[in-house]
């Protein structure tokens, strides 16, 4: 009897089903209760995540800027520029009156970032700046799937334009830009592997060590050689920066966390200003 | 008290009553005009903007693709167009055109890795393309402004009102049909 009905209202509920996904479907991630760090898409560390709510608490408490990081799993179908201008306003990032609100907004899926800027902060941050930015401090990360290197590099380097721009009282961390040290790296790389190159070329011609008509190859085989072992030595190098780097930091944040007077949750749950965004900023695919 | 008095109190106290209405909605009307004026004032910073930027872009491409004047100058006349532009749909017929233009500019820059990769034109490329992003912003909030004052002048009871003080429907931010098909440059 009841399965009988329900067979006779399946069609009804599925319609329900349906219709629950469509109005799902365009549904903006709603701020967590860190507010300063959405991570939707589970991609970063607890210690990245402290990193940003510690720096983001104290440049609010400094002048009322609040800097947002949200990673998403996929847009819901949207564009990345429609999605990153609604859910800034709906969390209302940023001071009502200043709108000095910065979001940093990844898309995993879509492998796609965006840097969206408040009206009152794109006097410095210009389009042109956010842009270099992401090139210079965040995508060379995330091409590598290095989420939190990236979003904490790019985090420090607008947290300190900002502190710098301002005239902020507060410490930063100066971000690395990693743009340039790949390319120094590269040729580094280059250079050694031709002078390796030019030893062995010598060797062969005036000692006979190595017989003749191979040389280019084993040119072109250290070149490769080298490149490889410069490439892990530079990884080698960073991540132990980023290592050092976040222990420091969150030692750091915990010597702050005993000062922080909970101002922050106490409130009642709304942390966003109210600031608006007028679409400003820069995207890029990684 | 004589009857007289209550039945002019009684008078008095409906006139009060519509003349509070009809300032009410009068006030609404105004302050949605006001709206859809602020707003249409932020397109109009960001279109001035964008052309503000389009003759840094023009020299900065010149030195790279002397051989492409064709899309150059298509550019150059869009961006004058806009600059011209009086009437809401000017503007914005100026305006797609003008993103049209870019646009093919962009196809072609895919052939001149100098010129793609060098710091200046990122730095323009982003500049304009936060200017394209801002413009579709204030056009959405300037059409769903234009939207709200519409429909109070056009409902009852509020257009009776609307008429008497002449409030007009405002156009929304649109280009013309036939502009969206604007013509492939060839190469």
């Amino acid at each position: 009897m009841f399965l009988k009905f329900l067979s006779r209202i399946k069609y009804l509920i599925l319609a329900f089903l349906c219709f629950g996904f469509l109005t799902n479907a365009k549904a903006l991630v709603k701020p967590t209760t860190e507010f300063y760090v959405n991570d939707y898409a589970n991609i970063l560390s607890s210690e990245t995540e402290e990193h940003i709510i510690e720096k983001s608490k104290l440049l609010y408490q400094a002048d009322g800027t609040q800097i947002v990081v949200v990673t998403v799993k996929n847009l819901e179908g949207m564009s990345l520029e429609d999605y990153a201008t609604k859910l800034f306003r709906e969390f209302g990032i940023g001071d009502k009156e200043k709108n000095n609100g910065l979001l940093l907004l990844l898309a995993l899926e879509e492998r796609q970032f965006r840097v969206e800027v408040g009206y009152g902060l794109e006097g410095i941050l210009p389009d042109g700046k956010t842009g270099r930015f992401q090139d210079e401090y965040i995508i060379p990360y995330l091409r590598e799937n290095k989420w939190d290197e990236g979003i904490v590099n790019g985090y420090d380097a607008f947290f300190s334009e900002i502190v710098i721009q301002n005239n902020l009282d507060l410490e930063y961390n100066s971000p690395e830009n990693i743009n340039e040290k790949y390319q120094t790296t590269m040729w580094a790389a280059v250079i050694i592997g031709f002078i390796a190159g030019i030893i062995i070329q010598a060797l062969e011609d005036h000692l006979g060590i190595l017989t003749g008509g191979y040389s280019l190859i084993w040119f072109l085989g250290l070149c490769y050689v080298f490149n490889f072992a410069s490439l892990y030595v530079y990884h080698f190098i960073v991540n132990m920066f980023v290592f050092i780097f976040t222990r420091a930091s969150h030692s750091h944040g915990s010597y702050y966390g005993g000062s922080s007077f909970g101002s922050f949750s106490g409130s009642s749950g709304s942390f966003g200003g109210g600031g608006s965004s007028g679409g400003g900023g820069s995207s890029r695919g990684f | 008290m004589k009857k007289g008095t209550i039945i002019l109190i009684g008078v008095v106290a409906v006139i009060a009553v519509i003349a509070m209405m009809l300032g009410g909605t009068y006030n609404g009307l105004v302050s949605k005009s006001e709206e859809v004026d602020s707003k249409y004032s932020d397109i109009s910073v960001q279109l001035e903007r964008r052309a503000d930027l389009i003759p840094n872009l023009v020299n900065t491409v010149k030195g790279y693709m002397a051989h492409e004047e064709k899309i150059i100058n298509s550019i150059t006349e869009a961006r004058t167009k806009l600059v011209n532009a009086s009437t809401v749909e000017e503007k914005a017929t100026a305006n797609e055109e003008l993103t049209s233009a870019l646009n093919n500019l962009f196809v072609v820059v895919e052939n001149y890795p100098d010129l793609k990769s060098s710091a200046n034109f990122i730095n323009l490329q982003d500049e304009l393309a936060g200017t394209e992003n801002r413009i579709a912003t204030a056009r959405k909030d300037y059409n769903d402004a234009v939207k709200s004052y519409n429909q109070s002048v056009k409902r009852f009871p509020k257009n009776i009102l609307a008429a008497m003080f002449g409030f007009k429907e405002k156009a929304y931010f649109e280009a013309k049909e036939s502009s969206k098909d604007v013509p492939e440059v060839s190469f």
